[in-house]
């Protein structure tokens, strides 16, 4: 028996049975428009992060951090993530570009309007990297040097500007208050009229074999410079300011690791406000503290190291070679596309949850093939007869009844991926309009790419031929004496 | 018509029991028939006389209880269920007194399925079949389902059916007993140029008078054995 021979058998009986067939096509319809509408969420949410990544060029972006300093215990020492390591970096097979994370807290004054934020020095090459070069509006900046600021659609609103067009080619006044350590340490020698030689003077040196004695006296004196220092660096402050043109508006991004500030200022334009000191932002503080950068060491020729730097990557070179490579030169990594590797395990595990679900809708569905072939058995025991008298072998009906399950299984599988595309389609539509409402960026919550088509149809008519076995089964054992009787 | 004077279908003390809720019922019993090529013999007897059970076990439809079925020497119980079903589907055709036609299928579509299971091509099916139906007086019959003809024309599609293969051995179940007399005439009457065409024939009926007119030989069935005539032919068969 062919193909299209028992396709026309089939056909005929589902046919026949018209309600029936109709009701059981149905129960693998929605059970499938809900495998397809769950899975499809994931998809489209897969997809949307790819999209993102591929936008902003992160499966080519690499960060490269400096190892943690030791904990006292441990004395290797790390290198630093300073000039030379950059230029090193840059000489590696598949490196197209490497800049730092260089970041510090500014002012921005529009008319009256002043607000703090972040900023963020970039090369005019790597404002050109697809990680930076998406401007909404206006363009990049010229040149390095050039007196110009990208601003972030964020900061455009908290100037109170309604329409980011308008911003472009305005001028905003950017400025930081600089603390300078020098001024510390001068405090620290001599503060309020006293010398650190007239409290060094104070000290009972016969005493300090006594440890509560000695105790209390480093506590004072750790204190006392303390106090001293800050009371010079936050004191003498300096205001640094330069006039900037607005070239372009950018969108907010933020996700997990990636760093990109709202304001963005051409790198030696940004030295001004970057060589002279601190803010008073106590982050700022606390993480040179921490990265051993705050004062500087007298044979650091440039004096500075980073806590971040970026690697921009040739797509065609494996990012594993240039990560094991780093590491190897003693340094800490983050790649974005192994990142994605990890977010991809996860929506594999998320879809295989999402699945299970549907799947439980589809064996439901299934029990209801089981109960209609069932049926068909007896309503066709002599027609089965009929079949096994001409010739049908055991195999041939079994195979029949399993073509039968399966083209409920086809029809309603087809059937459902439309019905659970069309609801993915009005739940985002829907969706879309509040998002739009709400000011959210247009994305769409669900995708069915053919990988989702192809397991939806290989599953719905997978479970509706699993479910014909029995009654196939069944089917081909019928006697066709008993079949055939004339009673 | 040439007759070899081997035997061609030979069943052997063939016993035939089913069970009956807890009773066992012997439709046949120790019954023994052979069959040469050509001949045309019909199996008379009242209901329940094991009749249809010889006809169901000579087919290859039913499996004995003892005893041996053998065509053209191979003991069909020696054979796999495919090859038994092969034997149906090529060697053997059946007609039944209810036609037992496929109700959804058109009367085109009832014979064709008879060359399903043989390896025929679906060119040549439909071919075969739409000659076979022109044959029988139904080409205009053809796109008819069962529930749109005649007993009768239903009937001249189960023998369509029945034929269409070029079988070997005719089996036909009280074909004429859902008949008027004009149809049932003419059924035979088929049968009988079959027989002329040199088909084996085996028919079983309750109409002796159709037997008689022609059969070459009947045997007599009661109470699941061979009341009169038997196997051989010229060896105690009826006189007709």
């Amino acid at each position: 028996m062919t193909v299209p021979d028992m396709l026309r058998i089939s056909l005929g009986n589902m046919w026949r049975m018209k309600l029936r067939a109709s009701l059981t096509v149905a129960g693998v319809t929605i059970a499938i428009a809900a495998f397809v509408s769950m899975i499809s969420f994931g998809a489209g949410n897969q997809q949307n992060i790819e999209r993102q990544y591929n936008d902003l060029g992160l499966f080519t972006t690499m960060y490269v951090y400096p190892k943690d300093k030791s904990n006292g215990v441990d004395t290797i020492v790390h290198p630093k993530l300073d000039k030379q390591a950059l230029t090193r970096f840059a000489k590696i097979s598949g490196v197209n570009l490497v800049y730092p994370y260089d970041a510090f807290s500014i002012k921005i004054k529009f008319g009256d309007s002043i607000i703090t934020s972040r900023a963020q020095s970039i090369s005019s090459e790597a404002i050109q990297t697809k990680l930076y070069s998406r401007i909404n509006t206006g363009k990049t900046f010229d040149s390095d040097s050039s007196k110009q600021i990208i601003i972030s659609s964020e900061v455009v609103k908290q100037l109170g500007i309604a329409v980011p067009d308008s911003v472009i080619g305005k001028k905003v006044i950017a400025y930081v208050h600089v603390s300078q350590i020098d001024s510390g340490l001068a405090h620290i020698l001599v503060d309020k009229g006293e010398s650190l030689l007239d409290r060094i003077k104070k000290i009972h040196f016969d005493s300090l074999l006594n440890s509560r004695y000695r105790a209390k006296v480093i506590r004072s004196e750790v204190n006392s410079v303390i106090r001293r220092f800050l009371n010079g660096f936050m004191n003498a402050q300096e205001k640094l300011t330069d006039t900037l043109v607005v070239c372009g508006v950018r969108d907010v991004v933020r996700s997990g690791r990636m760093k990109i500030e709202p304001v963005i200022i051409p790198i030696a334009t940004a030295e001004r406000f970057r060589s002279n000191g601190f803010s008073q932002n106590p982050v700022e503080i606390f993480s040179a503290m921490s990265s051993g950068t705050f004062l500087k060491e007298s044979d650091d020729i440039n004096g500075f190291s980073y806590s971040q730097v970026t690697l921009d990557l040739d797509s065609h070179t494996p990012y594993q070679s240039i990560k094991d490579t780093i590491e190897h030169l003693g340094y800490k990594t983050f790649s974005f596309a192994e990142q994605f590797k990890e977010i991809q395990k996860f929506f594999f595990y998320f879809d295989i949850g999402l699945g299970i679900i549907g799947l439980i809708a589809l064996i439901t569905a299934s029990l209801g093939i089981v109960n209609t072939m069932v049926m068909s058995i007896i309503e066709r025991k002599r027609e089965i007869g009929i079949l096994k008298s001409l010739g049908a072998y055991e195999r041939d009906i079994g195979i029949l009844f399993l073509f039968e399950s399966g083209m409920i299984g086809l029809i309603g599988t087809t059937l459902g991926i439309f019905v659970g595309w069309t609801i993915t389609r009005i739940i985002s539509m829907v969706a879309q309009s509040y998002m739009r409402d709400q000011g959210i960026p247009d994305m769409q919550l669900f995708a069915l790419p053919v990988w989702l088509i192809l397991i939806s149809l290989a599953v719905g008519i997978g479970v509706s031929v699993l479910a014909g076995f029995y009654p196939a089964a069944r089917a081909s054992r019928i006697d066709p004496v008993e079949a055939l009787r004339n009673d | 018509m040439e007759m070899k004077s081997t035997s061609w279908l030979k069943a052997r003390n063939l016993s035939r029991s089913y069970r009956r809720g807890s009773s066992e019922v012997r439709a046949l019993d120790d019954v023994s028939v052979s069959v040469e090529r050509g001949e045309y013999i019909s199996i008379v007897g009242s209901s329940g006389s094991g009749k249809t059970t010889l006809l169901n076990l000579l087919s290859g439809l039913d499996s004995p209880t003892s005893g041996t079925v053998e065509f053209q020497g191979t003991a069909l119980q020696l054979m796999t269920k495919r090859e038994l079903a092969l034997y149906r589907a090529k060697k053997v055709g059946m007609v039944f007194q209810s036609f037992n036609l496929i109700p959804q299928f058109t009367a085109l579509q009832n014979v064709e399925i008879a060359l399903y299971f043989n390896g025929t091509n679906a060119k040549e099916r439909r071919r075969q079949s739409q000659a076979i139906l022109e044959q029988l007086g139904l080409s205009d019959r053809v796109t008819h389902k069962p529930a749109d003809l005649s007993g009768g024309e239903q009937q001249r599609v189960a023998l369509a059916r029945a034929i269409v293969k070029k079988p070997e051995i005719l089996f036909a179940d009280e074909p004429t007993g859902n008949l008027d007399y004009e149809n049932a005439q003419q059924i035979a009457s088929l049968i009988n140029n079959l027989n002329k065409e040199n088909y084996t024939i085996i028919l079983v009926t309750h109409n002796i008078e159709l037997a008689k007119k022609n059969s070459n030989r009947i045997i007599k069935m009661q109470y699941g054995k061979i009341a009169e005539g038997d196997g051989a032919k010229g060896e105690g068969s009826m006189q007709i």
